[in-house]
């Protein structure tokens, strides 16, 4: 099946062409600055150069219009009829309890995702507004919805209960969901291809580091417990967010600086991770440069992240009782030799060693990094969130 | 409303601005149109310092503050609202002049326009009257500053439409603001209720019953208000507040509106608030409040 991956954010949407036969992305591309003077659209054909252009895009369906349009168009398209495309899949942010796997959209399904705007405020419009905006500009091709949360769905209460009065889990759903969901899925399943062996047989511990950071414990194929929660702003320390604190500080801040509910919530969406603690920058790579050129801020941001993330991952060995592999991935875990071998450090004990020569060398490819003599494989492991969408997408349409 | 098509903001004075930046922020394009380049361009120059300040108060970023101020285009020219869905106008609560921009707006726009005037005392019904459009004429009253306040009140004039009413509904709502819907009558709610009580506390002081910061101090721990009567009426201006007091005495004709002594002494003096450094309190010249220094008027007058 050809199947349009689509991924919408509050003024872009990101897109991918994939042949599920071939496992291969025909196009993709990105539109950005929806609703601004001047959109800019990116798009890349898989045998053809990548071309930008910019255009005038009101909304989301102006968008997917454009998107289908390239899809279509005779010097930079990959289709020649909009037929040619069997399903969509969206990438849904939060599916609360009330989606264990993707689903097919319907019209039951929009209400219920109407309902988890208040769990997702950020998220979820505009993953419903991709989704409409399908409706609109590719009418009668089936759709599926596909859940960062999904794969977390089936974590045991103890793991996602908060210790504060049971009644807000029963009146407002308060309970840790986790996300990042489809990626921590697709790289723990690669490690079992690569190293041939079932994920049945095995504890798992798959580290997203982008600029939203989660750490999954996955034991026998099934997440039992993940840093993020309620939203995705606990756990790791990650670009612009705060990850794990006393839950006392932002009252106290917010007290002192007499903020407002949005001052609060943007001081640890926006303002804390790398970003906060350096005050340099919330991307990893400047971070690690400036470490390296002495910048207190930035060194000490690093080892804040590196160790944070150590520390879940002793957490999450001693919750599966043991650990046969390590994962990392997404843009940092995949670039970053540094933050590897800093978070690696010290975790012989566990078994986990890993080969500084393999380690270095690993950049965004499928790479076992381990010393040879180490108990535990650490893996890179590049994601490919399209690509669980897609085959999601394949799998619900062909069962319905 | 909803969507994103260019809204016009006429007027880039504070409210003007808070306006545009408000609508700006939920990912509008806007014009902010003044009489000339130069003042609508001080109105942008305004919207940036109001953004660095809420950027210290870590409420925006500065990627936000590049969004914002890329949507928001000066303009001295009133004919961009030729083919505007919904115009706002906030220049001076001032009849006369609401009147030429109301008529001349008239003109401009196709006759389906939405015409919304931002006053917090004047007669909606009034200004819908100096056009040929009064079912598509309504009141919104933003409080300043707009962009921390989340309450907007909906004034219905006497002739505005049910269609009208529900644009402005589903504007609020896209604003992420709470509204209330009022039937017009002079002050509406926020106002009629709020300058009075801000008016009794001058007399409180004027009558030598206590002083300044303890009066502040009562209401704010006595009652829950973030603003003690005294600094709010000093963040409001002086000026302001009389200017109220005395719509309200001409409109309703109670004795109750009549401002307090103190209040015209302070404005006759200039003295009119954070603005001019001095009203009930001191203020330095960023407007923060100068803790240590004594009230400017204590419990006799000074």
């Amino acid at each position: 099946m050809k199947i349009l991956v689509i991924n919408c954010g509050s003024s872009s949407v990101k897109y991918q062409f994939v042949d599920t036969k071939s496992e291969l992305a025909l196009a993709k591309g990105n539109v950005s600055r929806i609703g601004m003077t001047a959109s800019v659209i990116t798009h890349k054909p898989h045998d053809k150069p990548e071309i930008t252009v910019s255009a005038e895009i009101l909304d989301h369906i102006a968008a997917i219009e454009y998107v289908v349009s390239l899809l279509l168009s005779k010097n930079h398209g990959v289709i020649q009829d909009k037929k040619e495309i069997d399903a969509v899949g969206h990438r849904v942010v939060h599916g609360g309890e009330e989606f264990q796997d993707s689903a097919l959209i319907t019209q039951e399904l929009m209400t219920t995702l109407r309902h988890l705007i208040e769990l997702a405020p950020l998220h979820n419009p505009h993953n419903i507004r991709g989704i409409k905006a399908c409706e609109q500009t590719l009418p009668g091709i089936p759709q599926v919805a596909v859940f960062d949360t999904a794969f977390h769905s089936n974590m045991p209460p103890h793991a996602y209960i908060y210790g504060i009065p049971y009644v807000f889990y029963k009146r407002y759903g308060i309970r840790r969901y986790g996300f990042h969901g489809t990626s921590h899925k697709y790289v723990s399943e690669r490690a079992s291809k690569m190293l041939n062996k079932p994920l049945a047989e095995m504890k798992v511990i798959t580290c997203h580091l982008g600029s939203g950071n989660s750490a999954a414990a996955i034991d026998h194929g099934k997440s039992i417990d993940t840093s993020m929660g309620f939203t995705p702003l606990e756990g790791l320390l990650m670009g612009t967010r705060s990850g794990d604190l006393d839950p006392a500080i932002i009252m106290h801040i917010m007290a002192r600086e007499e903020l407002t509910l949005n001052e609060g919530n943007t001081l640890l969406n926006k303002h804390s991770g790398l970003a906060g603690i350096s005050g340099v920058s919330s991307d990893m790579a400047e971070i690690i440069e400036q470490s390296r050129e002495g910048h207190e801020g930035a060194s000490l941001a690093l080892n804040v992240y590196c160790y944070r993330l150590k520390k879940y991952i002793g957490a999450y060995a001693a919750a599966m009782g043991g650990l046969d592999v390590l994962v990392f991935t997404a843009g940092v875990g995949e670039n970053a030799p540094v933050v590897r071998k800093l978070t690696t450090d010290g975790l012989e004990f566990l078994g986990v060693k890993i080969d500084s020569k393999k380690n270095n060398t690993a950049i965004r490819k499928e790479t076992d990094i381990s010393a040879s003599d180490a108990k535990v494989h650490t893996l890179v492991v590049p994601t490919n969130e399209e690509l669980v969408i897609a085959r999601d997408t394949e799998r619900i349409v062909a069962g319905k | 409303m909803p969507g994103r098509e260019v809204v016009i903001v006429v007027g880039a004075g504070l409210m003007g601005q808070g306006l545009a930046e408000a609508i700006a922020s939920k990912g509008n394009e806007v014009i902010l149109v003044d009489k000339t380049t130069k003042l609508a361009h001080r109105g942008i120059k305004g919207i940036a310092e109001s953004i660095d300040r809420e950027i210290g108060r870590w409420g925006l970023t500065e990627s936000d503050k590049k969004a914002i101020l890329a949507r928001i285009h000066p303009s001295a020219d009133l004919s961009e609202a030729e083919d505007a869905e919904v115009v706002f106008e906030a220049i001076p609560e001032d009849l006369t002049l609401k009147r030429e921009l109301l008529q001349e707006l008239d003109d401009i726009c196709p006759e389906d326009t939405i015409l919304v005037t931002n006053t917090s005392t004047l007669s909606v019904s009034e200004v819908a009257s100096f056009t040929k459009r009064p079912r598509k004429v309504i009141g919104m009253h933003f409080l300043n500053p707009v962009s921390r306040i989340p309450l907007v009140e909906i004034i219905k004039g006497l002739r505005t439409d049910e269609e009208t009413f529900q644009r402005a509904v589903e504007f609020a709502e896209s604003l992420d603001k709470k509204w209330i819907t009022v039937n017009e009558y002079p002050g509406y709610v926020t106002t009629r209720i709020i300058v009075p009580f801000l008016n009794e506390a001058m007399h409180v002081l004027m009558e030598g019953v206590a002083s300044a910061e303890d009066i502040d101090e009562a209401m704010k721990l006595g009652f829950g208000f973030n603003v003690g009567p005294l600094a709010l009426a000093d963040q409001m201006g002086l000026d302001v507040v009389m200017t109220w007091m005395d719509n309200l005495l001409r409109e309703l004709s109670e004795h109750k509106y009549n401002p307090c002594p103190l209040l015209r002494k302070l404005v006759r003096a200039g003295h009119l608030g954070v603005k001019t450094g001095r009203g009930f309190f001191r203020y330095d010249e960023e407007g923060n409040r100068i803790e240590s220094a004594a009230p400017v008027v204590g419990g006799a007058i000074k």
